[in-house]
Formats: C-alpha cells, sequence, structure tokens
C-alpha cells in the first residue's frame, strides 16, 4: 500500500503518527511506575541477602537466620493473627450492618448514612489512637477516671494498651474501607431473590440463612479479606497503643528493628518485612478473586421495581441512636477530645478546676518550636507538590490503562493492582535501600518519590473510573476533524475530566499529609514530618501538645479540600 | 409442543387429583397509595376483582397503571392500605379483620420478571427449595423435582447452575419451582419480557398450552398486548389504579366499550356515526362516513344518538367485485399505501373520513385507486357515549 499524506503532517497516516507516540508513553511509564513500585521490592529482597546498608550486594543468609530466630517473632506472629482477624472481625460485620441499615431499611435519615460512616477518613490515624489513650489509658485515662468515680473502683475499668484496645481502634478506622465495599454489594443485590424464597413459603429467618446471607458471602469475604490487608499494614495504632503496651505485630516489630538501639539493622528488617509483603500480595489476590466472585452473583434486573425496604418497626428509632452513638465514637468524641486537651496541661476530667487551668500554651509551644514548624512546612509541601506530581502521573496511567488496550497497559494495570497491597512499613525499609543508592537520601524529595510510589494506586484507581466514563468517540470525533492525540488530550479529555482529577488530587493530599508508615522509616532531621513528630510528641506523653499540633494537622487537611472545591467550579464551568 | 409431551402433563394433573385447586382469588375494595416526596400515586383505588377458578386471567395495562401493585398485594409482598384479599376461602389480607398473612403462608407460587434465580444454588436446589421449606421427605423431593424438570423439559441439568442456563431455560427454572409445591394458584409478573423477541413468541405458546393443560389457575400480569390476548382466558385492563374493563380476549379486542382499551389494544379507525336503529339486540344500524353500517353494539342506545364506531385496520377486506353489494360494504380511495411485510397499509379515505386498512397482496393496489371494501359486523363496535379516553 502505498502511504498517502495525511490530513496534516506529510506522509504519515494517523495510525501511525498515533503509535509513534504512544509506544514510547507506555515504555516510559512502565519504566517509571516499575521503578517506584516493583524497585523498592527488589531492593528489599536485595537488601535482605545483604551484609548491611552500607554493603549492599555482599551476600550473606545472616540477616534471614538472625531474624527468623529471634525469640519474640512467635508472639509477635501471633499477635499479628489475632490483631488482623479481630479488626477485620469487628468492621467487617461493622461495616455490613451499617450498609444493611443504610442501603436496605427504612431508617431514619437515610441520606445522613450514605455519609457518615465515610467522615472518620478525614481524621488521622494516629490523633484517633491519641484521643483515645487519653479517655482510655489505665493510669489517667479521662473515661477511666470518670467511670472509677462514680462506681468507686480503684483502678480501671478499661486498659487500651491491650490487644482488645488496639482492634477496638483499628477496627472503627477499617469501618469506612468495609462499608464502602459492602454497600455495593447491598445495592446491587436483586431483592426480589429473597421475594422469591418468601412466595416458596419461607420464613424471614430461613430466607436470610438459605438465600441473603449466601449471596452475599463472597462480597463479605472480600471485604474482611480487605480489612486483614489494611490491619496487616497499620502501623499508627500498633506504634501509639502497641509499643507502650508492649504487644507487638508484625509492622511495629520491623519498626523497633530499625529504629530502636545503636545500629538499625535494615537487612534483618527486609528479612522479616518479605513475609509481610508476600502476605499481603497473596492477601490482594485473594481479594481480586472474591470481588470477581461476587459480581457474578448479580443477576440482571428486570425493571427496577422499587426494591422492598425492610421495615424496622420498633427497632427504628433505637438503631438509628445505635448509629449515632457509633458515629461520636467515631468522629464527636475524639474529635472533642483533641480540642479539649489542646488548652490542658495534662489530662483531667472535666472540671470546674480544669476550665479554670485552660490555656494556649500548648499552642505556643508548639508553633515556637522550630521542628515542629519544620515538619508543618514539609509536610505541606509534600502534600501540595506529592499529590500533583502523583495525579499527574496516575492522569497518564490511568489514561494508558484505559485507552491503549495492549500487553504494555495490562502490564501497569497489573502492577499498580500489585502496589495496592504493599504495606508502608514495609516499602519504606524497601524505599530506605533503593534511597541510600541516590543523592535524594535524607532529602525531602526522597520522602516525595516514596509517596508517591507507594500511594500511586490510590491516584489510578479513582481516575481509570473517571476516564472509562468518557466515551472513546468524544475524542476520536476530535482526532478526525483534525487534532493531534495530545491536543484532542488537552481539550477534550481534561475538561470532562477535571471534576475527577480535582477529588483525586484531594483525597492524595489528604492521604499525603496523614501518612505516618513510610515517613517513619524515611523521615530524618531536617524532613521531619507533622505524623512522625506527633509520634514522638506522644511518646514523651505530651497530649496537649499532641492535640494542638494534631488539630493544626486537620485544618490543614481542611484547607486543602476547600481550596482545590473553589478550583472546581472555574473548572467545571470549562466543559 | 409433541403430543407425547402434552399427554405426559395431562397424566400430572390427574396423578394430582387436583381438580378443585381453590385457585379463585377474590379482591375487595383494595388500595394502596404511594407516597414520594415528589407526590402522592394512588396505585390502587378501590379494585374489586375476583378471578376464575382453573383459568389464567391477565391484568393489563401501560406502565404504573397498578397491575403489579394488584399482584405483589396479593403475593403479600405488598401492603395495601384497606380492602380485603383471599385465596380460596382463606382470607390473607383484611384491614377490618386485621388478618395480614406473609407471603409465605399463602400457599402461592410466582414467577418473577427477573426469575429471581438463586445464583448460588443448582437446578435441582431451586427447585427443590419450596419442597424442602415444607419438610418433604428427601426421596419424595426427589421424586417430584424430576417429575416437574421433565415436565418443563429440563431433565438432566439438575446439578447445572442455575445462572449458567440461558434465559429461556432459566424462565423454565422459575415456572418449575413455581409449580413444584403445588400451589393454589401461581402469579405470573412479565415473565416474558426479559426474552428476547423469537423466544417470547414460541415460549408464550408453550406456556399457554401448559397451563391450560395442567388447569392451573393463574393471575398473569403484562403490559403486551399480544401476549395478553394469546395467553389468557380473561383480561382485565387497568389504568390509573382502576379496572377499566374486563373480558374474554375475543370481547376486549373486538366487543370492547371503553374507547380507552379500544386505543390501548391495537390500532382502531375511530369513527363518528348517528343511530339509526336496530336489527336484532346486539346489532344497531348506524350512519357514518362509510355510509350506513351493521355493527355490534351496546342494546339501549336510541335512535339519533351520536356515537363512536371503531374498526381494526386488519377486519376490512377487498369486497369481491362481480357480485352485488353485500351488507357493510363501501367504496373508497386509497391516498396512501405502506409495504408491511406480511400486508399492505393502505389509507383510504372515504366520505370525507380517512380510515387504516390492512390488505392483502393478492389484490394489486397502487395509490389513486378506487377500492371496494367489506368489514364484517362482527368487527365493527359501537361504543356507548360518554365513556370518556
Amino acid at each position: 500500500m502505498v502511504p498517502r499524506p495525511g490530513p496534516r503532517g506529510g506522509g504519515i497516516t494517523v495510525l501511525e503518527r498515533k503509535s509513534a507516540l504512544r509506544f514510547p508513553l507506555v515504555g516510559i511509564l512502565i519504566l517509571v511506575v516499575g521503578a517506584l513500585t516493583v524497585g523498592p521490592v527488589v531492593m528489599l529482597v536485595v537488601g535482605s541477602f545483604s551484609e548491611g546498608i552500607g554493603a549492599l550486594g555482599k551476600f550473606t543468609i545472616d540477616k534471614y537466620v538472625a531474624a527468623y530466630t529471634d525469640p519474640v517473632l512467635p508472639k509477635t506472629l501471633l499477635n499479628t493473627v489475632i490483631f488482623t482477624i479481630g479488626c477485620a472481625s469487628f468492621s467487617t460485620i461493622l461495616g455490613g450492618l451499617l450498609a444493611y441499615l443504610s442501603v436496605r431499611t427504612d431508617i431514619p435519615f437515610k441520606g445522613l448514612f450514605r455519609v457518615l460512616p465515610v467522615v472518620p477518613m478525614m481524621i488521622p490515624h494516629v490523633l484517633f489512637a491519641a484521643a483515645w489513650i487519653t479517655l482510655l489509658n489505665p493510669t489517667n485515662g479521662m473515661l477511666n477516671l470518670f467511670l472509677r468515680n462514680i462506681f468507686k473502683l480503684s483502678s480501671g475499668p478499661f486498659n487500651i494498651y491491650s490487644l482488645g484496645g488496639m482492634i477496638f481502634l483499628e477496627g472503627m478506622l477499617d469501618l469506612p474501607v468495609t462499608y464502602l465495599v459492602i454497600s455495593p454489594a447491598m445495592y446491587s443485590f436483586d431483592t426480589t431473590l429473597e421475594e422469591a424464597s418468601w412466595v416458596s413459603g419461607a420464613s424471614n429467618l430461613y430466607t436470610l440463612r438459605r438465600i441473603t446471607l449466601p449471596i452475599l458471602r463472597p462480597a463479605f469475604l472480600a471485604t474482611f479479606t480487605l480489612a486483614i490487608i489494611r490491619s496487616l499494614a497499620s502501623f499508627a495504632v500498633p506504634s501509639m497503643v502497641g509499643l507502650p503496651g508492649r504487644i507487638h505485630v508484625l509492622t511495629t516489630h520491623v519498626y523497633r528493628i530499625i529504629s530502636i538501639g545503636w545500629s538499625p539493622d535494615y537487612g534483618r528488617a527486609a528479612a522479616i518485612g518479605l513475609i509481610v509483603l508476600v502476605a499481603a500480595i497473596i492477601l490482594v489476590y485473594l481479594y481480586r478473586y472474591l470481588i470477581a466472585e461476587s459480581s457474578q452473583y448479580v443477576t440482571v434486573t428486570g425493571k427496577g421495581y422499587r426494591p422492598t425496604v425492610v421495615e424496622l418497626g420498633r427497632a427504628r428509632y433505637p438503631l438509628f441512636f445505635l448509629c449515632i452513638l457509633l458515629f461520636c465514637f467515631l468522629v464527636v468524641i475524639p474529635l472533642a477530645t483533641l480540642v479539649y486537651m489542646s488548652f490542658l496541661p495534662y489530662s483531667m476530667v472535666p472540671s470546674a478546676r480544669a476550665i479554670s487551668m485552660m490555656s494556649l500554651r500548648n499552642w505556643h509551644t508548639v508553633l515556637a518550636n522550630p521542628i515542629t514548624v519544620r515538619a508543618l512546612k514539609n509536610s505541606v509541601f509534600l502534600a501540595v507538590v506529592g499529590a500533583s506530581l502523583a495525579i499527574l502521573l496516575s492522569l497518564f496511567v490511568a489514561y494508558v490503562i484505559v485507552k491503549v488496550r495492549s500487553r504494555g497497559s495490562a502490564f501497569l494495570e497489573s502492577l499498580s493492582f500489585l502496589s495496592f497491597s504493599f504495606p508502608g512499613m514495609i516499602i519504606g525499609v524497601g524505599f530506605m535501600w533503593f534511597l541510600v543508592q541516590t543523592p535524594l537520601y535524607a532529602t525531602i524529595w526522597g520522602l516525595l518519590v516514596a509517596y508517591v510510589g507507594t500511594y500511586l494506586p490510590y491516584g489510578i484507581r479513582p481516575l481509570r473510573s473517571a476516564f472509562m466514563q468518557i466515551d472513546q468517540e468524544l475524542e476520536e470525533s476530535a482526532r478526525v476533524f483534525g487534532a493531534s492525540f495530545l491536543q484532542a488530550l488537552k481539550d477534550i479529555v481534561v475538561p470532562l475530566l477535571a471534576p475527577g482529577v480535582i477529588s483525586a488530587w484531594i483525597l492524595t493530599a489528604c492521604m499525603f499529609i496523614r501518612e505516618l508508615s513510610v515517613s517513619a522509616v524515611l523521615s530524618r532531621p531536617g524532613t521531619e514530618v507533622l505524623t512522625v513528630e506527633i509520634m514522638k510528641l506522644a511518646n514523651d506523653g505530651l497530649w496537649g501538645q499532641v492535640a494542638a499540633l494534631g488539630i493544626i494537622m486537620i485544618g490543614l487537611s481542611t484547607v486543602l479540600v476547600l481550596v482545590a472545591n473553589l478550583l472546581r467550579v472555574p473548572l467545571s464551568h470549562a466543559e | 409442543m409433541s403430543a407425547m409431551l402434552a399427554n405426559s402433563r395431562r397424566n400430572y394433573w390427574r396423578e394430582r387429583g387436583a381438580i378443585d385447586m381453590q385457585g379463585m382469588v377474590s379482591v375487595k375494595n383494595l388500595t394502596k397509595t404511594f407516597v414520594s416526596k415528589e407526590e402522592t400515586v394512588k396505585a390502587l383505588n378501590n379494585v374489586t376483582l375476583t378471578t376464575p377458578n382453573n383459568r389464567i386471567l391477565t391484568l393489563l395495562g401501560p406502565s404504573g397503571c397498578g397491575k403489579t401493585t394488584l399482584l405483589r398485594c396479593i403475593a403479600g409482598l405488598e401492603s395495601p392500605d384497606s380492602g380485603e384479599i383471599s385465596i380460596g376461602d382463606e382470607i390473607v389480607w383484611s384491614k377490618t379483620h386485621g388478618i395480614s398473612l406473609p407471603p409465605e403462608r399463602r400457599g402461592i407460587g410466582m414467577v418473577f420478571q427477573s426469575y429471581a434465580i438463586w445464583p448460588h444454588m443448582t437446578v435441582f436446589g431451586n427447585v427443590a427449595y419450596p419442597l424442602q421449606i415444607r419438610k418433604t421427605p428427601k426421596q419424595e423431593i426427589e421424586e417430584r423435582v424430576k417429575k416437574i424438570l421433565d415436565l418443563v423439559q429440563l431433565s438432566g441439568f439438575e446439578n447445572r447452575l442455575a445462572t449458567k442456563l440461558s434465559g429461556g431455560q432459566q424462565q423454565r427454572v422459575a415456572l418449575a419451582r413455581a409449580l413444584v409445591a403445588e400451589p393454589k394458584v401461581i402469579l405470573f409478573d412479565e415473565p416474558l419480557s426479559n426474552l428476547d423477541a423469537k423466544l417470547r413468541e414460541s415460549t408464550r405458546q408453550e406456556l399457554r398450552s401448559f397451563l391450560t393443560e395442567l388447569a392451573i389457575s393463574a393471575i398473569y400480569v403484562t403490559h403486551d398486548q399480544v401476549e395478553a390476548l394469546t395467553i389468557s382466558d380473561e383480561i382485565a385492563i387497568m389504568r390509573g389504579g382502576v379496572i377499566v374493563e374486563r373480558g374474554t380476549p375475543q370481547d376486549i379486542y373486538l366487543r370492547s366499550n371503553n374507547p380507552f382499551v379500544v386505543d390501548f389494544i391495537g390500532r382502531a379507525n375511530f369513527l363518528e356515526a348517528t343511530v339509526k336503529g336496530y336489527q336484532d339486540e346486539n346489532h344497531a344500524i348506524v350512519s357514518c362516513a362509510l355510509g350506513d353500517i351493521v355493527c355490534s353494539a351496546p342494546s339501549d342506545l336510541a335512535p339519533g344518538t351520536g356515537v363512536t364506531i371503531y374498526t381494526r385496520p386488519e377486519s376490512f377486506e377487498v369486497a369481491p367485485s362481480s357480485s352485488s353489494p353485500m351488507e357493510n360494504e363501501f367504496e373508497g380511495t386509497v391516498t396512501d399505501l405502506l409495504f408491511a411485510g406480511e400486508a399492505h397499509e393502505a389509507e383510504i379515505s372515504v366520505g370525507g373520513a380517512r380510515i387504516l386498512a390492512k390488505l392483502k397482496f393478492h389484490i394489486p393496489l397502487k395509490k389513486g385507486d378506487k377500492v371496494r371494501l367489506h368489514i364484517d359486523r362482527e368487527w365493527c363496535r359501537a361504543l356507548a357515549p360518554g365513556e370518556e379516553a
């Protein structure tokens, strides 16, 4: 065939131009994403077989021997198993109940219920843990003191520094996630399946046992698996509650190896971290399988007769108030505690004396401390610049995954999916090995690279679904009318995508502000961040300053959300 | 449907000895209102209805007419506001008596629009379910499920996951499940609307012969007129929460008294006419654009009354040219001609009116032709005055 001149650009057809432009794009993306996600994993493996951080590549299996003969390891593993299963059960049951109430029943203020379970996402885990510690610690927890006064107890009654306390906190923190995974399954549940059972002669209970629960089983198992992945990776609660309580799980075990003692042993940390990583990867594939399984049960429904709403009857308001109580546990109580604590020199039950002792001293101390101020600046920088870079990269990756159907894009997709499971603490150790080889080590840019690499999937996922909603033909018609690939991207795709991009940016920026586990490994003097400073203040028992700094941190997130929302208005007018 | 199969169905029916299935459903003064943020909808407005025993009654109407609500109230899946429902000789719902049986205690079977096949169970599991609930012995369950699966031609599919079947097969699983516990009455909620056009047609016929052979009491909801006409023994037409007309398919199609029904159930020519007199009790002579016409009519119209008559396009035929003019013959001009597959659709101008006629192909026609048409007296109908469309 004789190549004919295209509409513009002599002698090269549209198709050829397209592939000429896209091939390097896919290639470059695979390189960048690969370096950011597989890179630290490879370095983790190499590092685990190396003699030390300065002696990369000198082969040894000493680290494995040391790591796996450690006498505290069995106890740590047992704690981890109890902790993850406990959290996953607690949060799955809670999320399932809330999803059921809000989707299927006539509980009052339904609209509110769609929002409430997600609100706790805004609260950084460190602060949530800090607030509950000041309420429930065994020596002077405010709630404990209060209850002791009432019931004339000499000690107790609650001890947050326990496995039960950790499960209680982490379970509540995982609630938004479990709720968000279960409720779509509840929505797509075809209620005629239940009706068919009633009409067949089955009672409500029998129907629940034989029809409803079996059909929802894969969705519940998927949620449970996801909660296991989350709590396995969780660091905030295990470090804030578990370390003082001497209840160690795998993440805190790794943290202790690299932070306690004279010479942090990154090789031993890597050797332990690898089993956590492998477990997480296996779990995330299990999760994917279960989600696919549960969508198989979604049947084609007919005309969409309004689904039968389960009437709660007399239980309607009691259940509603129970949910409100839960919401108080999740948001109101921790926030109120933080505000209250930030004005007090030490924790005490609200009283006239407490009010008379209130001052702004904590706030002054925090804002006068050059380290916390630097941490504040660093966190803001990481949130704004980091989120922007992460979203820019995610945009290209999501575009390639959705629009370019090739082996390269499929590979990119599985890369981004795989790294979704990586626990921040472990991947942080991987980044440590990685960054030491570069001039980025111990700079704010090193942290930035690690943030972007670790949390890339969280940017790619929402953008991917945003891209999927834009019809291919909209872009194609721009090409037909003479726009180049990049022009069509700029004129058609980007404006339609803008609202989705801004939401993704907000999410990422907020995530970076409250990031703890990667920072805990990589933060050095000079590159302090807010969460790590809060953790240190908590270790020193300076709860008032923790509270003040925490509120500043929440304020920052809120400002970010507001500013981004202001930006959204003119951008969506551009449509 | 093979003769052998039909035979086996009759045997099934005899074995059960179920002559009287007590399948009469009677609904008295049923009212149901839906309240949403924007509006209040009276889905059922004082509906009273008694369904025939061992026959198929269809509830037909446009969407939102209340037919599905009525069906779901009978099933117990929806609670009415007031009125009474009884199935057989048992009251299952009554406001005044404070009776409200849940669906599982009403002894009914139901086929859902989405089939509602349980995706986590096999074909056997789905069909055996109603019997398992009734604590039927295992041996008997196996026998009865096997028999009913034979009946719906699904033998050999027992261990398949029900959702792996085709749409038509799923539909038959749903039917088998509804039949297996020998319910007093079977409710059908638009069971064919998820099938494609061709399959729908054949399934329609199968279902009709199946249900008539088993002599089952059935209430069938659909919005498809052709489906209603082919499948039913009787049709009740609903509109705005009210039953506007009830009758056999023939009555409804050819001898309706309600202009809404006439229009809803098929295409019709409406003509203004004046009553001149009666030929016999059921046939009046009217004068209209077609000339003087004999048509079926209510028996109480006074001479001189202005009425509307309606005819169906397919009831016209070209009059044989040789013979002398018969009753109900008229001449018109073809003003438009459309090829519509099985016939011509001709627009005929006659006496200042235009009518639509479906005419067979073997008479050559073209635009501008003069044509003599004939219509049987049974196929035109005078509507009683005062019925609003």
